[in-house]
């Protein structure tokens, strides 16, 4: 597969696995071991975007 | 493998998904039941941060077999159990309504289809509010402000059918759809025709997912 094509499905499944479903009462972890997820979402969201744009081109 | 139960064995599990029946999560998964449906869920170390890169392709690896096994609800990372009656208690206002979807959709998949907007509208600066409220306002209209060519947006809705837009972030738009499984293939040739008729404009047609949007009421 692609360099490119395999960093973006990686990306975008991890996009998947931390922004989407269902949020069981209130329990979507905010932070845990030093790793604050919400930043590691927002993190993979703009390196998803960016990794769109280059597969389009 | 020491099983997670009624008893405080306090196995801990990364919770994955909502299933129909027991034999769609076994054995690529831990079975958790809770009430008449039965959850999904990864073991883990009590002092494993979930954080963890390597975890998270774990998880996502399971979340992708248990899919093609057969479609469940997925539930959002983060969500650990110790034990069945904690999990039951903590889904017990949403077990009915689960059912009904699964029941529902037993044949159908999510596709999504992310397009990068032509401008990506300036996120508002939190040193601009005196008051939490007034930014996450703020915050929101700017989500809400990205949109794409309204004739792109047409003709996604041709290739994956009606579906939810939502605004992500300040930056994309995304169309999300039902689709049944035995269509998965058509509407990925349909994302092909999309990219010959409108190469200029990014976008990203995935799935197979389990259902993520139209199970997660806060999108109704």
């Amino acid at each position: 597969m692609d360099e490119n094509l395999e960093e973006l499905t990686l990306l975008e499944t991890l996009d998947h696995l931390l922004d989407r479903g269902v949020v069981v009462a209130g329990e979507a972890v905010i932070s845990i071991g030093d790793v604050d997820l919400l930043y590691l979402g927002l993190n993979i969201v703009l390196a998803n975007l960016d990794a769109v744009k280059r597969t389009s081109k | 493998m020491k099983s997670i139960g009624a008893d405080a064995t306090h196995l801990r599990c990364v919770v994955i998904g909502a299933h129909l029946q027991r034999d769609d999560i076994e054995p690529i998964a831990e079975v958790i039941p809770a009430g008449d449906l039965f959850l999904s869920g990864l073991p883990v170390a009590d002092d494993q941060p979930l954080g963890d890169r390597e975890l998270l392709v774990r998880v996502a690896k399971v979340r992708a077999a248990l899919l093609e096994r057969a479609t469940f609800i997925a539930i959002r990372y983060g969500f650990t159990v110790s034990a069945e009656s904690e999990a039951k208690a903590k889904c017990a206002t949403h077990l009915e309504r689960w059912r009904a979807l699964l029941e529902q959709h037993r044949n159908d998949v999510e596709m999504t289809l992310k397009v990068v907007a032509p401008e990506r509208v300036a996120r508002p600066d939190r040193r601009d509010f005196t008051s939490g409220a007034d930014y996450l306002k703020a915050l929101h209209a700017a989500t809400n402000a990205v949109d794409v060519d309204p004739e792109f947006r047409v003709a996604a809705e041709e290739a994956m059918g009606k579906g939810r837009w939502l605004h992500r972030d300040q930056a994309s738009l995304e169309l999300a759809a039902l689709i049944a499984r035995d269509a998965v293939e058509r509407v990925r040739a349909g994302g092909e025709q999309l990219k010959r008729r409108f190469p200029r404009v990014p976008f990203l047609l995935s799935g197979p997912w389990p259902l993520e949007v139209f199970a997660d009421d806060h999108h109704e």
